[in-house]
């Protein structure tokens, strides 16, 4: 037996789990949240089983081959027969479903040992965990899905664990409606991947994916479309990894409890629609005028998410607009080819966000729920823990040497440089940005001078600041696997898209980003810091985009307003129909008719029997008559 | 005679019973109409039989319509006397009792 189809295990785990602790939770010691952790930490166990399985089977092992230039191992069993088709259900394990698992395990068991520290007394602190294993379960699967509809399925079901988990807290209303608002807004791009995923059944007659992929690449489906297929799966991409148009869900989704934010909305859900791009990369490749696509509306929400990120005060608001921008990133590095560079990004940003929501649940743990970046300030002083994990995070996403985040953004700009040269000012321009919001957040949380109500705040539990601090260390070092230290070559070598990714620096872009960086952190230093740069004049000055940025670019305005006079309008039309054409006249109509014949024909019922008598006489009559008639 | 004037008096004599049935009130002449009609019937019979060779079944059919007849007037009388007996009157239109 192959190591690597023991893969199917890691989600069951999560999936039992989910439904003990929801029967038996109220019953266990601590609500069964160990259940939950302990079928995480068993999954993380064999990710490591199935790595080793999947690094020793070679390409003729059983149920493996080589698709597109990579050892492919699928493990599949029939699930239904309909008619003619045969639908298949199993798993997928390659290089891009083994980094994806190893990151959620990873990332998933963190933060539920984490949420043992924040959530701990919270009244429904069972039910949380139960949907946290049914989240994992899903996005595992989700990664291991071998067929588009299985992938559907949980794509659907990770939306519902984001919805049950940003409304967590539903008695606040701003919760309920974050919720509500995520929902729908994903839901209208799951439209369009359920629909581009029933064309692609409709032109090659499965949703088996390597027999998709295969009959796309060898032509036997026409480009055009494929181009539409691939659009409307980059739409189910769109509404998952929030992407402009449909990003704003995203900073409302802060309502939930930190830890959800960190998993879900951070490294692991939200990156399903990068998975997606990634896993169905054949399609894309087959149709160039949807990786344009993919990467411009790419660049466009890492421009929006980075303008944002940098006037906003809601710490985790802040952040949700840098996870915005960074997906807008990886996304812009998949439409430039950069296959390996966009996973690459896809971990190290995981890891590093991931960490930072978690100290932004550390610093709001300290602070009572306190959000507003301007009342904190000279954290470090109280929570040096949390403050030193958060540095390690924001430098990481500012791209400054050595840590994780620096490669894979390098790596995302080497990308662009290859093959969307001309989109390459607008992503140095991000960098730098991103560089620039997350060094001030950082000056002007845990830097600076400790304001003096701040003094009684407390570091948080060792419950929750060593996954903090493990996060930490991995995403310090995650970046090192780009480089090509041994024979066996660094990621790019095992991760890749038809052909080795080989990590050739480019001396001049290198040097470039980094500088951007470290500009953008000393620029920052000088505003927060030392305060040599004064910002009043400069804002006065830039009023105008100021003003469009902490309006979120008036889309949310427009939507509300689109909302309101469009689709209110359109449904009071609709329920108007319903009311009188449905209602009135077909079915109240119907009945009342029936009633109004029926009140005139009583008149004709008397009860009298020779009435009926005389009626049965003239009947007879004229039966006779007409039988006379006819015979003669 | 002609057959023709026989079926013409029964008919005749049909109708009148018929007429009476559905005219009258009064459960009694009800009853003498229906006797009307069921002489109809017997002229027509008696008139059948006589014009064809065989003449016994139509005859044989007579003598059961004058039996049933009787037996019905029997039966039907007795009605009328408990009715009236018991509600005052007989007519029809009064007797309601069952009706909605």
């Amino acid at each position: 037996m192959e190591l690597a189809e023991l893969a199917w295990l890691i989600p069951a785990f999560s999936f039992i789990a989910f439904f003990l602790i929801v029967i038996f939770g109220r019953f266990l010691p601590g609500k069964g949240a160990f259940l939950a952790i302990l079928a995480i930490a068993g999954g993380f166990g064999v990710f490591w089983l199935v790595l080793v399985g999947f690094l020793d089977a070679s390409a003729s092992s059983a149920g493996c081959a080589i698709a597109f230039g990579q050892k492919t191992c699928i493990f599949s069993r029939e699930w239904f027969t309909a008619g003619s088709v045969v639908l298949n259900w199993g798993i997928i394990v390659d290089p891009l479903a083994v980094v994806m698992l190893g990151l959620v395990t990873l990332v998933a068991l963190m933060v539920q040992v984490y949420s043992l520290g924040y959530m701990k007394g919270d009244p429904r602190f069972g039910w949380y965990y139960a949907v946290h294993a049914l989240f994992i379960a899903s996005m595992l699967t989700l990664v291991l899905a071998d067929n588009f509809l299985l992938l559907y399925v949980v794509w659907e079901l990770v939306g519902v664990c984001s919805y049950l988990l940003i409304g967590f807290w539903f008695e606040r209303r701003s919760a309920a409606e974050a919720a509500k608002k995520a929902f729908v807004t994903t839901r209208i791009g799951d439209v369009g991947l359920l629909v581009g995923i029933l064309l692609l059944f409709r032109e090659v007659g499965t949703f088996d994916m390597s027999t998709t992929f295969q009959a796309v690449s060898s032509g036997a489906v026409g480009e055009g479309t494929v181009t539409i297929v691939a659009t409307l799966l980059f739409l189910g991409a769109m509404g998952k990894s929030a992407q402009f148009p449909l990003h704003v869900w995203l900073p409302d989704a802060m309502e939930g409890p930190s830890p959800v934010s960190a998993l879900i909305h951070a490294a692991t859900m939200v990156a399903a629609g990068v998975y997606l791009v990634a896993r169905a990369f054949p399609i894309f490749e087959a149709a160039p005028d949807a990786l344009v696509v993919v990467a411009v509306i790419g660049l466009i929400t890492a421009l929006m998410g980075a303008t944002m990120a940098l006037v906003h005060t809601d710490l985790k608001r802040i952040l949700a607009y840098s996870t915005i921008s960074h997906l807008g990133l990886m996304m812009l590095s998949l439409g430039a080819f950069g296959y390996t560079a966009a996973i690459f990004h896809l971990v190290a940003h995981g890891l590093s966000k991931a960490m930072l929501f978690l100290g932004a649940g550390s610093v709001m743990h300290g602070m009572h729920e306190e959000t507003d970046i301007r009342k904190m300030g000279g954290l470090r002083r109280v929570m040096p823990l949390t403050a030193l994990t958060f540095t390690i995070g924001a430098l990481s996403l500012g791209g400054i040497p050595v840590l994780s985040g620096f490669w894979s953004k390098d790596e995302v700009l080497l990308s662009v440089l290859d093959h969307k040269v001309y989109l390459l000012p607008f992503a140095l321009l991000v960098a730098f940005l991103s560089a620039a919001y997350m060094a001030r957040v950082l000056y002007v949380v845990f830097y600076g001078e400790l304001k003096a109500e701040n003094r009684s705040v407390h570091e948080s539990p060792m419950v929750m600041v060593a996954p903090m601090l493990l996060l930490a260390v991995l995403a310090s070092l995650f970046g090192f696997l780009s480089i090509q230290a041994t024979d066996e070559g660094g990621i790019g070598t095992f991760l890749f898209f038809d052909k080795v990714h080989d990590f050739e620096p480019n001396v001049g872009l290198l040097a470039g980003s980094v500088l951007l960086a470290v500009a953008a952190f000393a620029l920052c230093w000088r505003i927060y810091m030392s305060r040599r740069i004064d910002l009043a004049p400069w804002k006065a000055r830039f009023a105008w985009p100021i003003c469009v940025w902490e309006n979120k670019y008036y889309l949310d305005d427009l939507y509300q307003w689109g909302i309101d006079r469009l689709v209110l309008v359109f449904a009071s039309f609709i329920a108007l129909f319903d009311r009188v054409v449905i209602n009135d006249v077909g079915v109240n109509g119907l009945g009342k008719s029936v009633r109004r014949t029926g009140f005139i024909l009583r008149y004709h019922v008397s009860g009298r029997v020779y009435n009926y008598a005389l009626g049965m006489a003239v009947g007879a009559v004229a039966v006779t008559v007409a039988w006379w008639a006819l015979a003669a | 005679m002609a057959l023709e004037a026989f079926q013409v008096l029964s008919a005749a004599l049909f109708c009148l019973g018929l007429y009476g049935v559905l005219a009258r009130r009064s459960a009694v002449l009800i009853l003498m109409s229906i006797e009307l009609m069921l002489n109809a019937v017997n002229i027509n019979l008696i008139a059948a039989a006589a014009h064809q060779d065989s003449a016994f079944t139509g005859q044989i059919i007579a003598i059961f319509v004058i039996t049933v007849a009787a037996a019905e007037v029997g039966l039907a009388l007795a009605i009328i006397l408990r009715l009236f007996r018991n509600r005052s009157t007989v007519n029809v239109d009064e007797v309601d009792l069952m009706k909605w």
